[in-house]
C-alpha cells in the first residue's frame, strides 16, 4: 500500500458558492496532514490562486494550479497546469471564454479548449465531467478519443472518487473499463469542495443561496454526504486499497506538475518608445524636459535627486512602467482633464518632473525610499486622482485602446460576505421569514462602533432572539462561518495592471458588468503580492469641482486659475482654515476635522498636510492627536517614544504621524529591513487577516526585546505602530492632499460662486448635502437664486452679477432629455408662458411640469402676468390637457388663479420637496421667534457662550457620526439658520434615547457648552425631537 | 334621504351583523364597503318616523349586535357617507345645509385617485369648502369631468342611485329547527333537502361546486363547521349527502343543533371526455365515496398515496392525502440511468439486528428470522443530512449476500451504532 497521496482536485470558496472553505484554510489542512502538495481546481476561475500559492509558501507546500473549465456541452473539464505554456494557455482559455460572453455565463468551445491544450493535464472528472455525461448518453468512445486527441496520450487520467455513494461507485466500475480499453492511468482524487467535514453545511448554505432556493427546498441539490472533505494518504489509501495504482498516480502526476506561481514570468511592463529611443533613454529625456520646466532654476539639489532616482528605476527596469503614467498624465493634459499624483509616487522628484504630481519632494524633504527602494523590493504603486465621472472614464478607455483589450485591466474586488450580507443570505437559506430575516439583519451593525465586548450571541440575544433555539443557533453559527467568504467577484474601483497585449498569459481577465471594462481575475492584494505593478485611476469628486470651478472663473470672471501657481500662504484662506469655516473644503470639512482646526491653526502648507493626516482613526486610535496639539500649543514638552526615534520622530514633535514614519520606527526600533517593514504595513492594512497582523506583531515585540526596548516604551511604539498603520496617511499622499485642500479652500474663500456652482453640480460628494453647502454659501453672502425655466441651465450657473443660479438638474424627476428639449426650444425664442412652453416641449410629462410649477421655477415665464407658484401650478394643469386643434392657438385667460399663494412655509416645505434644498430662509429661523421664547440659542449664539454654562439649542440633523473610535459616543450636527451647532451624544444617553437621536430630523437639546481653544460643541444631557412641517434635510450619517 | 351606517370595527363578523342590522330595515342596501352601508329611509318614515326616530332605531338595533359606530342621514347618498364616516354619533343633514357639515372636512375624504389628490394638494386645497370655491368651468377644464362631479360631492349636492347588494348569497341555504336535533339521521334529512336545492340551483346555472361548508348553531351557542372539499366538479346531492354523513360520523358536533346551514362554492362545471385509449378509472365520485369509507375506518393521515421527498435520505416519502393520482414521472427523482432494476422488499417497520463486524465489514447477522453468514458485502453506502432540524440523520448502508440465500440491506445509523435490516432484495 503506498503511504503518499496527493489531492489534485481541491475546489476553493472561490469556486464562488461552489466551495465552502477559503485557500489558506486549503493550504493549512494539507499542510498539517497532506503530503506537500495540493492542487486548487476552482471552477472557471483563478481567483485564489495568488492567496493559495502564498500561503503554500509559507508553508512549503507545493502549490499546483488548475481549474474546471466549463465546456458547451455542459460538463466541467478538470484541466492542471503542467507547466509555464500551460499557465498561460489556462489563463488565455478562461480569457477566451469569458471575454465572448456575458458576465457568469461563459463557456468554453471544444475550438478554445483545443487550441490552449498545450501543457494542460485533463481529468475525466467527477459526476459533472466529460466520462460521466458520455456513460449518460453511450458516447463513451467518443469522448475518450477526443480528450486524447485534445490533450495528447499520457495527458488524460482517468478520475476516480469515493464518497460512499453507490452510484458513484457504478460510474467508478465504468471508469475503470474504460481506462483499461485505452490505457489510461487512473487517479483517485477526492473532489474537495471544504477543508473539513463540518464545512459541508456551511457548503449547503452556499448551494442553496446559488440555486436561491431555502435548505428544506434544495433537497437532492445538497450533498449526500460529508464526505468531501480533505482526506490523508491514509483515509485515502484505505477508500482506494483495490486500486491503490491510483493512489499512487497521484504522486506521480504531481511530480509531473512543474508549475507555480513562483514561475509566472511577469516583468515589468513595456512602454512603445519612439524609434531610435530605448524606455530609459526616452524616460531620461521626458524628465529632463519636465524638470526644466518645473524647476526653475532647476538647481542642484533637484538635479542630484532625479539624477539618483533614474538610476534606480533603470536599475530596477521600470522605466516603462513611468513612461505608462507618464503617458496618461500627458493624455489628461491634451484633453484638459485634471489629474494628480497622491500616495507615495509624491516622494519622487521624477514623479514631480513628470508633471505626474504636484509635490515638490526636493523641496518639502520628502523620503524618495518610501516610494522605491532596491533593497525593499517592493515594487512602486502610482495613483492618480482625476475627476470622478465621465472624465475619468475616458482615461480608463485610453488605456484599453492603447494597449489593447488583453493588455490592460482592472484589478478586481473580490466581494465578501460581511455582516448584513451574510446574516441575509443565511437566513434566507435557512428559510427564515421575511420579517425574522430583516430583524436578523438589523442586528448586525453597519453604523460605526461596535461594542469590542459584545459577541454576536449577545447581540443577538439583546434584539430578542431565543439563542438557545436550535434554528437561531444554527444561523449564528453559520452565520461566523460564512464571513470572509468570497461571494463574487466585482471591480476595484481604480486599480489598472497593464501589461502590453500579453496580460493574459499572466491571469485571466474577465469582462465587467460595467460595459467596455475589462477586469483581472486578481485583486490589488494578490497582483501586489505577485509583484504585478498596477496604476490607480481613483475618481475623485473634488477634482471635478476643481476643473468645473476654473472653468467657470474663466467662462465669467474672466480669469485663468493655475492650480500650480495660486498665492501661497494667503491670509483669508488661513483665517477660514483657523476658524472651521470649511464647509465644502477638500479633506477639511469634517465634524472631526473642523473640531481640531481652531486648536491646530493652520498658518502654513505643512500644517495643512499635517491637518489632513492627523484627523484618521490611526492616530485617534493611537492617541496621537491631542499629545501632537498639545506640543503644538506649547503645552507640552515634544519629546519622542525613545531617544533613538529622534531623527525620525522630531518634525512632528514627537508624535508618529505619517505611514513613512512608523516604517522608520519599524526598522530602527525592531530592526526591520525595509522589506519587513513593508510587509508590516500591509500586514496591517491587509483586511483580511487578523492571524496575519498578530504575526508581525510578535516579530516585532522580538525585534524591540533583541534591541532591549521593553515594557511601556515598547508598549507604546507597539501601539504607535499597529494602530494607524492601516488608515495613517504616507507624508507624501497628505502632502498631495493638501495641495487639492488649499485649491479648494483658496477658490472657496475667493471665488465662492464658482466654487459653490462646481460644487453643487458634482454631488454626491463630501460630507455635506447641498441644502447645507448653498445654505453655507448664502451666509458668506452669496446670492442664490432659484430654479427659473427661463434662465437655468442643466447645471448651476454663475450669473454675470455674480450670483449662483440653480440648475434645472435639481428639479427632481425632470429628466435630463427634457431639459434638454427645454433649452432647445428655449434658446431658439423665449416661451411666451406656460401654454407656450408645453406646447413646444411636448417631452415634457405631467409631473416634470407640476414640479417645476411647484418649486416657482415658472413664477417669471409670462413676462405680463405677475404670478406664483399656485398660479404657475393652476396654468400648468390647463396647459397639461389636450385641447382641440380649433382651440389649439387660443389665448389662455389673463385671470390670476382662484387659488391661495403659498406662504412661506409652504414654500420652503415645496421647495425640500422639489428640489432637495431652499435658497429661501431656512426652516428654522421659520420658528426662531418661538425658539428664542423658549430660551433656544441658535449656532451663532452658542459659539459666544461660555464654556460650561448650560445651553439649549435646537436644529435640523444634517450628520449623524457614530466613528469606531470613539467608544460609542455619537456626534451630531444641527443646522440652523445661523450655522452649524456640535452635540456630543454619550453612549448611555444614545441607548436610552435611541430612535429619537437616529430617526428625528430636528432636534432640541440641552446640555452643557463646551468651549475651549474655539472649539465650540455641548454636551448632551437631554434629548426631544422638535416639530416642525417643514421636510427637514436628509442627515448624512457615518461610522 | 338615504342613511349610512358607518362602524370602524373591520371584522368580518361585525361586517355581516352590520349587513343584519342594514337588512332589517331594507330588503336594499348598498354595501359601501365591510363597514359602511347605506339603505334608502324614505318608506320608513311611514312605519317608524321622522329620520332622527329611524336613526335612533337602526342605532338600537345596531347596539343589541354590539356594533358601535356612526349614522349618517342626508339627501344624497355621498353626504350621508361623508356624514357616517367624519361625524361622530348621529348626524342628519337638511337639505341645503349640506356644506354647512362638510365644508371642514378634509380633502382626502372625498373619493379621488392618487393623482387628483397630488394636484388639489399642491393647490392648497385642504377641506372640501376649499374644493367647492373654486370655478367649476376651470376647474372642469383642468381635472377633466369627473371633477364636476366630485366638486358636487363636496358641495354635498351628488346625487346617484343606490347600488343594492346581490339579495342574499345564492347558494347558501339556512334551516332553523323547531325543536334541538341530537341524532344525525333526522339532520340528515334536512341536510338532504337542503342540499337538493343548492344543487338544483347549480344545475340550473350549469355550474357545480368543488366545496361544501357546513354549519351548524349549537344549543350551547357554539357553531360546528366542518368544510368538505371535492378533488372534481360536482353537483351530485346524494354523493354530498353520504360524504357528510360519513364526516359527521367521524367528527359529530359537541351538542344540539338548532340551525343548519349549507354553503356550496359555485364553479364551473366539469366537461369530460375520455381518451378512446385511455384505461378505465373508476368514477371520481364512486372513488371518493370509497376514499371516505377508508379514511373513517382508517384514520385521514393513514390514507392517500405515496410521494417520493425530494431528498438524499433513502426510501424518504409522505403519504400525499386527496385523490390517488400516481405521481407524475418528473417529481420521482430517478438516480440511475438506464439498465437494469432490481425490486427491493421493505420491512416495516426495519428489523433491529446484531451485525458482527470484522475490519468494519459485516460478517454475521442476526435479526428475528434472519441470520447467517455474510458471503458477500457492498458498502458503506453514506448519506446525513436535515442537519439543520431535529430529525437530522446521517447512516451507512450495506447490501449483503448472506448464507441463508437472501440479499438484505443493513443499515446503521452512526450516532446511535444501531443496526436494522431495512429490507430485502428480490
Amino acid at each position: 500500500m503506498t503511504d503518499r497521496y496527493v489531492e489534485l482536485h481541491a475546489r476553493s470558496a472561490f469556486s464562488f458558492l461552489e466551495g465552502a472553505s477559503l485557500p489558506e484554510e486549503l493550504a493549512a489542512v494539507c499542510a498539517a496532514r497532506g503530503d506537500g502538495a495540493m492542487a486548487l481546481v476552482d471552477v472557471d476561475n483563478l481567483c485564489g490562486a495568488p492567496r493559495f500559492y502564498l500561503a503554500a509558501k509559507k508553508l512549503k507546500l507545493t502549490a499546483h494550479l488548475g481549474a474546471e473549465i466549463t465546456a458547451e456541452d455542459g460538463c466541467r473539464y478538470p484541466l492542471l497546469v503542467a507547466n509555464r505554456k500551460g499557465y498561460q494557455n489556462l489563463c488565455r482559455l478562461i480569457t477566451s471564454m469569458k471575454l465572448r460572453a456575458p458576465k457568469g455565463k461563459a463557456k468554453a468551445s471544444m475550438e478554445e479548449l483545443r487550441q490552449y491544450s498545450e501543457g494542460l493535464i485533463c481529468l475525466t472528472g467527477d459526476e459533472e465531467g466529460p466520462l460521466a455525461r458520455a456513460f449518460r448518453t453511450g458516447a463513451t468512445k467518443e469522448c475518450i478519443e477526443r480528450l486524447l486527441d485534445i490533450y495528447g496520450k499520457g495527458n488524460v487520467y482517468a478520475e476516480l472518487q469515493r464518497h460512499y455513494s453507490r452510484d458513484e461507485e457504478a460510474r467508478n466500475q465504468a471508469v475503470m473499463d474504460v481506462a483499461a480499453s485505452f490505457h489510461l492511468p487512473l487517479l483517485a482524487t477526492n473532489g474537495v469542495r471544504h477543508a473539513y467535514a463540518g464545512e459541508r453545511e456551511l457548503l449547503d448554505v452556499l448551494t442553496c443561496v446559488r440555486n436561491k432556493k431555502t435548505i428544506a427546498e434544495a433537497g437532492r441539490l445538497l450533498t449526500s454526504n460529508a464526505e468531501r472533505h480533505f482526506k490523508d494518504a491514509r483515509e485515502m489509501a484505505r477508500l482506494f486499497a483495490d486500486i491503490p495504482q491510483a493512489i499512487a498516480n497521484t504522486v506521480e502526476l504531481s511530480s509531473r506538475l512543474q508549475f507555480t506561481l513562483a514561475d509566472l514570468g511577469y516583468r515589468f511592463p513595456p512602454y512603445p518608445a519612439p524609434p531610435g529611443e530605448t524606455m530609459n533613454s526616452y524616460l531620461r529625456k521626458q524628465t529632463e524636459a519636465g524638470a526644466q520646466r518645473r524647476y526653475q532654476p532647476y538647481h542642484e539639489k533637484a538635479r542630484q535627486q532625479i539624477e539618483r532616482e533614474l538610476a534606480l528605476i533603470e536599475k530596477l527596469d521600470l522605466a516603462g512602467y513611468f513612461l505608462i503614467v507618464w503617458d496618461v498624465v500627458e493624455f489628461c493634459r491634451r484633453e484638459g482633464i485634471l489629474v494628480q499624483g497622491r500616495g507615495s509616487a509624491a516622494n519622487s522628484a521624477v514623479c514631480y518632473a513628470l508633471g505626474i504630481t504636484a509635490v515638490d519632494p526636493v523641496n518639502m524633504d520628502l523620503l524618495f525610499e518610501r516610494f522605491l527602494s532596491e533593497q525593499r523590493g517592493e515594487w512602486p504603486d502610482i495613483d492618480l486622482d482625476l475627476p470622478s465621472g465621465a472624465q475619468r472614464e475616458r482615461v480608463i478607455q485610453y488605456l484599453y485602446r492603447r494597449y489593447g483589450e488583453r493588455g490592460a485591466a482592472m484589478t478586481a474586488n473580490v466581494i465578501t460576505y460581511r455582516g448584513r450580507s451574510a446574516a441575509r443570505d443565511v437566513g434566507k437559506a435557512l428559510g427564515f421569514e421575511a420579517d425574522d430575516l430583516a430583524r436578523l439583519s438589523s442586528v448586525v451593525p453597519h453604523w460605526g462602533w461596535r461594542d469590542p465586548s459584545g459577541t454576536a450571541e449577545a447581540a443577538f440575544r439583546d434584539a430578542g432572539f431565543a439563542i438557545e433555539h436550535p434554528r437561531i443557533a444554527k444561523f449564528l453559527e453559520l452565520f461566523q462561518a460564512i464571513q470572509d467568504l468570497p461571494r463574487h467577484l466585482g471591480q476595484h474601483s481604480g486599480g489598472m495592471v497593464i501589461f502590453q497585449g500579453r496580460l493574459d498569459e499572466i491571469a485571466p481577465l474577465e469582462p465587467a458588468t460595467m460595459p467596455g471594462r475589462v477586469v483581472i481575475q486578481w485583486d490589488k492584494e494578490d497582483c501586489a503580492d505577485l509583484g504585478l505593478i498596477k496604476v490607480d485611476l481613483l475618481g475623485l469628486g473634488m477634482l471635478a469641482v476643481l476643473e468645473d470651478s476654473i472653468q467657470i472663473i474663466r467662462d465669467v470672471y474672466g480669469e485663468d486659475i493655475d492650480l500650480a501657481h495660486l498665492p501661497q500662504d494667503d491670509p483669508d484662506v488661513y483665517d477660514a482654515l483657523q476658524r472651521a469655516d470649511t464647509i465644502g473644503m477638500f479633506q477639511v470639512e469634517s465634524r472631526a476635522q473642523m473640531s481640531c482646526l481652531p486648536r491646530l491653526k493652520p498658518k502654513r502648507f505643512y500644517d495643512l498636510v499635517v491637518q489632513v493626516a492627523i484627523i484618521r482613526p490611526g492616530p485617534i486610535v493611537g492617541n496621537m492627536v491631542h499629545p501632537y496639539l498639545k506640543r503644538r500649543n506649547g503645552l507640552e514638552e515634544p519629546r519622542c517614544l525613545h531617544p533613538w526615534l529622534e531623527p525620525v520622530l522630531s518634525r512632528t514633535l514627537g508624535v508618529p504621524l505619517f505611514q513613512e514614519q512608523l516604517l522608520r520606527m519599524a526598522m530602527i526600533a525592531a530592526g526591520f529591513s525595509g522589506g519587513e517593514a513593508e510587509e508590516l504595513r500591509r500586514a496591517f492594512g491587509f483586511k483580511r487577516s487578523e492571524a496575519r497582523m498578530r504575526e508581525v506583531e510578535v516579530k516585532l515585540r522580538r525585534g524591540m526585546d533583541a534591541k532591549g526596548i521593553t515594557g511601556a516604551t515598547q508598549d507604546a511604539i507597539v501601539q504607535a505602530i499597529t494602530s494607524f498603520a492601516l488608515y495613517g496617511f504616507p507624508e507624501s499622499h497628505a502632502a498631495s492632499f493638501a495641495l487639492l485642500a488649499y485649491a479648494s479652500a483658496y477658490l472657496k474663500t475667493h471665488y465662492l460662486a464658482a466654487f459653490t456652482a462646481a460644487l453643487l453640480n458634482n454631488q454626491p460628494m463630501g460630507f455635506y448635502r447641498p441644502a447645507t453647502i448653498v445654505q453655507d454659501a448664502q451666509r458668506h453672502g452669496l446670492r442664490v437664486l432659484p430654479v427659473d425655466v427661463t434662465k437655468s441651465e442643466w447645471k448651476c450657473i454663475v450669473t454675470k452679477d455674480l450670483a449662483l443660479r440653480l440648475g434645472l438638474n435639481y428639479v427632481r424627476g425632470l429628466r435630463k432629455s427634457t431639459a434638454d428639449a427645454l433649452l432647445l426650444a428655449r434658446a431658439q425664442r423665449p416661451f411666451a408662458n406656460i401654454q407656450d412652453m408645453v406646447r413646444r416641449v411636448p417631452q415634457m410629462n405631467k409631473e416634470e411640469l407640476r414640479n417645476l410649477a411647484e418649486i416657482g421655477a415658472l413664477n417669471f415665464i409670462d413676462e405680463a402676468r405677475s404670478s406664483h407658484r399656485r398660479d404657475a401650478l393652476w396654468q400648468s394643469e390647463a396647459a397639461i390637457r389636450p385641447v382641440g386643434p380649433l382651440l389649439e392657438s387660443a389665448q389662455p385667460g389673463a385671470a390670476l388663479a382662484p387659488l391661495v399663494p403659498m406662504t412661506v412655509e409652504e414654500r420652503v416645505a415645496a421647495d425640500f420637496r422639489g428640489t432637495g434644498l431652499t435658497v429661501g430662509r431656512h426652516p428654522m429661523a421659520l420658528r426662531r421667534r418661538e425658539l428664542i421664547r423658549s430660551g433656544v440659542l441658535s449656532a451663532a449664539e452658542l459659539k459666544r457662550g461660555r464654556d460650561g454654562q448650560w445651553a439649549r439649542i435646537a436644529g435640523c440633523v444634517i450628520c449623524r457620526q457614530r466613528p469606531s473610535t470613539a467608544k460609542g459616543f455619537v456626534f451630531l450636527s444641527l443646522e440652523d439658520e445661523t450655522g452649524i451647532s456640535n452635540v456630543i451624544v454619550t453612549p448611555d444617553l444614545f441607548d436610552a434615547n435611541k430612535l429619537t437621536l437616529v430617526s428625528a430630523p430636528y432636534l432640541l437639546i440641552e446640555g452643557v457648552l463646551q468651549n475651549q481653544q474655539g472649539v465650540v460643541s455641548v454636551r448632551a444631557c437631554r434629548v426631544a425631537p422638535l416639530i416642525l412641517k417643514q421636510p427637514a434635510i436628509p442627515s448624512k450619517d457615518f461610522s | 334621504m338615504y342613511a349610512c351606517i358607518h362602524a370602524p370595527d373591520g371584522s368580518e363578523q361585525k361586517g355581516a351583523d352590520l349587513i343584519d342590522v342594514a337588512k332589517s330595515f331594507s330588503p336594499l342596501i348598498e354595501i359601501v364597503d365591510r363597514n359602511t352601508i347605506v339603505l334608502p329611509i324614505d318608506a320608513l318614515r311611514r312605519y317608524i318616523g321622522p329620520p332622527h326616530q329611524i336613526a335612533s332605531e337602526i342605532a338600537r338595533r345596531a347596539a343589541e349586535r354590539k356594533i358601535t359606530g356612526n349614522i349618517g342621514i342626508a339627501h344624497t347618498i355621498e353626504t350621508a357617507i361623508l356624514a357616517a364616516r367624519n361625524l361622530s354619533g348621529v348626524t342628519i343633514i337638511p337639505k341645503g345645509a349640506e356644506s354647512k357639515y362638510i365644508g371642514e372636512f378634509r380633502i382626502e375624504t372625498l373619493p379621488i385617485d392618487a393623482e387628483t389628490y397630488s394636484v388639489l394638494d399642491r393647490w392648497g386645497i385642504r377641506t372640501l369648502a376649499d374644493f367647492s370655491a373654486l370655478p367649476d368651468d376651470e376647474v372642469a377644464e383642468r381635472l377633466g369631468p369627473a371633477a364636476i362631479r366630485l366638486q358636487q360631492y363636496s358641495r354635498g349636492i351628488a346625487d346617484r342611485p343606490l347600488k343594492p347588494a346581490p339579495l342574499g348569497a345564492e347558494y347558501e341555504e339556512r334551516f332553523e329547527l323547531e325543536h334541538e336535533v341530537s341524532l344525525i339521521e333526522p339532520l340528515l334529512f334536512i341536510l338532504g333537502r337542503l342540499l337538493n336545492a343548492l344543487c338544483d340551483r347549480l344545475r340550473s346555472r350549469s355550474l357545480a361546486t368543488t366545496e361544501l361548508h357546513l354549519r351548524f348553531d349549537l344549543a350551547n351557542r357554539s357553531a360546528h363547521d366542518r368544510t368538505l372539499q371535492f378533488p372534481f366538479a360536482t353537483r351530485d346531492s346524494k354523493m354530498m349527502l353520504k360524504l357528510l354523513q360519513l364526516d359527521l360520523e367521524a367528527h359529530p358536533p359537541a351538542g344540539a343543533v338548532v340551525a343548519v346551514m349549507v354553503s356550496l362554492t359555485p364553479v364551473k362545471s366539469r366537461v369530460l371526455q375520455n381518451g378512446l385509449y385511455t384505461p378505465l378509472a373508476p368514477e371520481p365520485e364512486k372513488l371518493e365515496l370509497t376514499l371516505a369509507k377508508i379514511r373513517s375506518l382508517a384514520g385521514e393521515e393513514n390514507v392517500g398515496s405515496p410521494q417520493l421527498l425530494n431528498t438524499h435520505r433513502p426510501g424518504a416519502w409522505k403519504m400525499r392525502s386527496g385523490a390517488m393520482v400516481a405521481p407524475a414521472a418528473a417529481s420521482v427523482p430517478c438516480s440511475r440511468g438506464g439498465g437494469q432494476r432490481i425490486g427491493f422488499r421493505y420491512f416495516s417497520p426495519p428489523a433491529r439486528a446484531r451485525v458482527e463486524l470484522d475490519n468494519g465489514v459485516p460478517r454475521r447477522v442476526f435479526a428475528k428470522r434472519i441470520s447467517g453468514d455474510v458471503i458477500q458485502a457492498a458498502g458503506p453506502w453514506r448519506t446525513s443530512g436535515d442537519w439543520w432540524t431535529n430529525e437530522s440523520w446521517d447512516r451507512d448502508d450495506w447490501d449483503v449476500a448472506l448464507s441463508d440465500g437472501g440479499i438484505y440491506r443493513l443499515v446503521v445509523e452512526r450516532r446511535m451504532d444501531a443496526w436494522f435490516v431495512e429490507g430485502a432484495y428480490d
